[in-house]
């Protein structure tokens, strides 16, 4: 109908203004470069190691490009100094920008003082992977380890993380869990603030 | 009149600095901003007792020179911006609004999958948009 509403019409559809967008990307777009991703680095590495190495550098660049547009974007943003703080800066905030949801859980090694681990039920990047027989441990959860230690190190947490899974019974597919190892001066720097706060 | 703005990745190492004015000597600029950046480190790693002000991102006026003012910006990656200016009268939200749009500018520029971070920022964009906002800067404090 001609002329009804307040609708603009436009001659051209060239015209149009671009639309903002929504800020969500399709799954199945993202699956499928992701899929396009690994495959890519497939063809180039000769052993398991050096694909999880690839794909964990790939999500390092993207971690620490995250972390300066999640700062940017977060009004009234405080540097995060502590290392809870950070971690569940990344359990949360960054989880929900990247996956739309919160992490499942966020839980403290038993056996190491420097070691957290964060776990999901089911990685996003891992939803239509299923890894071979022949490739054992291989777990594509690597990229996102990737991104999480690129959040870390540029917010000044160095860090070893990586991605296992954990088998649980009950469930068809094992869990995923990101394992976080923090360095020693990371360690020794929250010790020392921890201690300068409480001999007050 | 803004003189100078300077981007300094974690390690103090430069990103960006571009200058305003032909008159000054650009040498002094570095230099200037390269001084600014031991106040900077003074400040983060002394921080005042005080909790609200612990970590917050805009540091303010590092430090008054015989004509120049410094101002510098901190943000969570330990990137830091520096701002010399040569205005006697800046208002404090002048200066806080000019750092939210560079950092608008910085992360879009950071964003960039060709740019290698630690490494020079190159993008003819980002230093267009770092004239644009400091063009603006000089009118909305004129006022």
């Amino acid at each position: 109908m001609i002329g009804v509403g307040k609708i603009k019409q436009y001659a051209n559809v060239l015209d149009k203004p671009l639309s903002k967008g929504k800020q969500e990307v399709s799954l199945s777009a993202f699956a499928f470069l992701f899929s396009e991703l690994v495959q890519y680095n497939q063809t180039q590495v000769d052993n398991i190691a050096e694909l999880e190495r690839r794909l964990e550098d790939a999500g390092y660049a993207v971690g620490a490009r995250v972390l300066e547009l999640l700062c940017h974007r977060d009004k009234g943003n405080r540097r995060e100094t502590r290392l809870l703080g950070i971690l569940s800066f990344v359990h949360s905030t960054v989880w929900k920008v990247l996956f739309g949801k919160v992490a499942d859980s966020l839980e403290k090694g038993t056996e190491h003082e420097d070691e957290y681990m964060i776990s999901e039920k089911e990685l996003l990047v891992n939803k239509f992977i299923s890894i071979p027989k022949d490739m054992g441990t291989f777990n594509c959860g690597a990229f996102v380890a990737g991104i999480v230690r690129g959040v870390l190190d540029s917010a000044g947490f160095p860090a070893v993380v990586t991605a296992h899974f954990v088998p649980m019974e009950g469930q068809q597919r094992p869990r995923t869990t990101i394992l976080i190892k923090f360095a020693e001066e990371v360690l020794r720097r929250e010790a020392s603030t921890y201690n300068r706060i409480v001999k007050r | 009149m803004i003189v100078c703005v300077a981007v300094v990745g974690h390690q103090n190492n430069p990103l960006y600095i571009q200058s305003f004015t032909d008159a000054d000597d650009a040498l002094k600029l570095h230099h200037i901003v390269h001084c600014s950046l031991d106040v900077v480190d003074e400040r983060v790693n002394n921080p005042k007792r005080s909790g609200p002000t612990l970590n917050e991102t805009f540091l303010g006026l590092l430090y008054p020179t015989e004509n120049y003012k410094v101002y510098g910006y901190l943000t969570n990656t330990k990137v830091k911006f520096i701002l010399v200016t040569t205005d006697l009268d800046v208002r404090d939200v002048d200066v806080r609004n000019f750092f939210k749009r560079f950092h608008a500018a910085y992360a879009d520029a950071v964003s960039n999958p060709f740019h290698m971070p630690g490494k020079k920022i190159t993008s003819r964009t980002f230093a267009e948009r770092v004239s644009t906002i400091v063009k603006s800067f000089g009118f909305s404090s004129a006022g």
